[in-house]
């Protein structure tokens, strides 16, 4: 008889443990990083990057630090 | 999420990682750039491009929608050429596929009738399939200049203005 409240109760922590590694917003960045070679000096040059949100709420982006 | 990469007074390898903060909380996510800053654009190898930087601003009434650029092939072998990525929005970019060793070949970028009036700075990457697979990044700017017409119907304006202020 003991034995079932000790399994309903792992159960229970091992879903809330699962929910939050995998619950909330998450960023994915297919391919984060890009080399663009050779380059002139005194100019701009650009780069899109593809930011997916693939966790199960908004992803809210909040700020970008430049590097 | 577009990158604007200013390369300014920079010299030589530089790698930049702007971070992205999100609500998944800290410490956010990074994404890396890499260039090699030339000072000369005649010092790459095995290929130079002339011009390197390709400058499409509107100066007058006649619509400047394409610029021509060279690729000199200065290695003793033939390279094969391949877009890696450009603004193919604004513009699109007849690449040479091919340069045999010595010799230079032409390549045109035309713009799209999308950014005909707008003013952008943006680029377009090529590699090369020599050994290292070198990368070329080649800037496109264009600003709009306001047509001698304009300045002319706008300095017209003024006089008129300064006439009636005269006149009352």
């Amino acid at each position: 008889m003991k034995t079932l409240p000790l399994a309903m109760m792992i159960s229970l922590l091992l879903m809330i443990m699962v929910g939050a590694a995998f619950g909330g917003p998450n960023l994915t960045i297919p391919e984060s990083a890009f080399d663009f070679g050779y380059v002139p000096q005194h100019s701009k040059v650009s780069h899109i990057f593809w930011l997916h949100s693939t966790g199960d709420s908004t992803l809210q982006i909040t700020k970008i630090v430049p590097g | 999420m577009e990158i604007i990469f200013n390369t300014g007074k920079y010299k030589r390898k530089i790698t930049k990682k702007p971070r992205i903060n999100t609500n998944e909380g800290p410490p956010g996510k990074n994404v890396q750039i890499s260039a090699y800053i030339v000072e000369r654009p005649d010092s790459t190898y095995p290929v130079s491009i002339k011009p390197y930087k390709l400058d499409l601003t509107q100066f007058g009434e006649k619509v400047r929608d394409q610029v021509k650029f060279r690729i000199t092939n200065v290695s003793d072998k033939s390279v094969n050429t391949s877009m890696i990525a450009t603004s193919s929005e604004y513009f699109e970019v007849d690449l040479p596929s091919s340069v045999g060793p010595g010799e230079s070949a032409e390549g045109v970028l035309k713009l799209k009738e999308f950014a005909l009036d707008k003013e952008f700075e943006k680029s377009f990457t090529f590699d090369l399939d020599d050994a290292p697979k070198t990368r070329f990044t080649v800037p496109v700017r264009r600003k709009l200049r306001p047509s001698v017409q304009q300045a002319r119907d706008a300095q017209k304006n003024v006089d008129l203005r300064g006439d009636k202020k005269g006149d009352g």
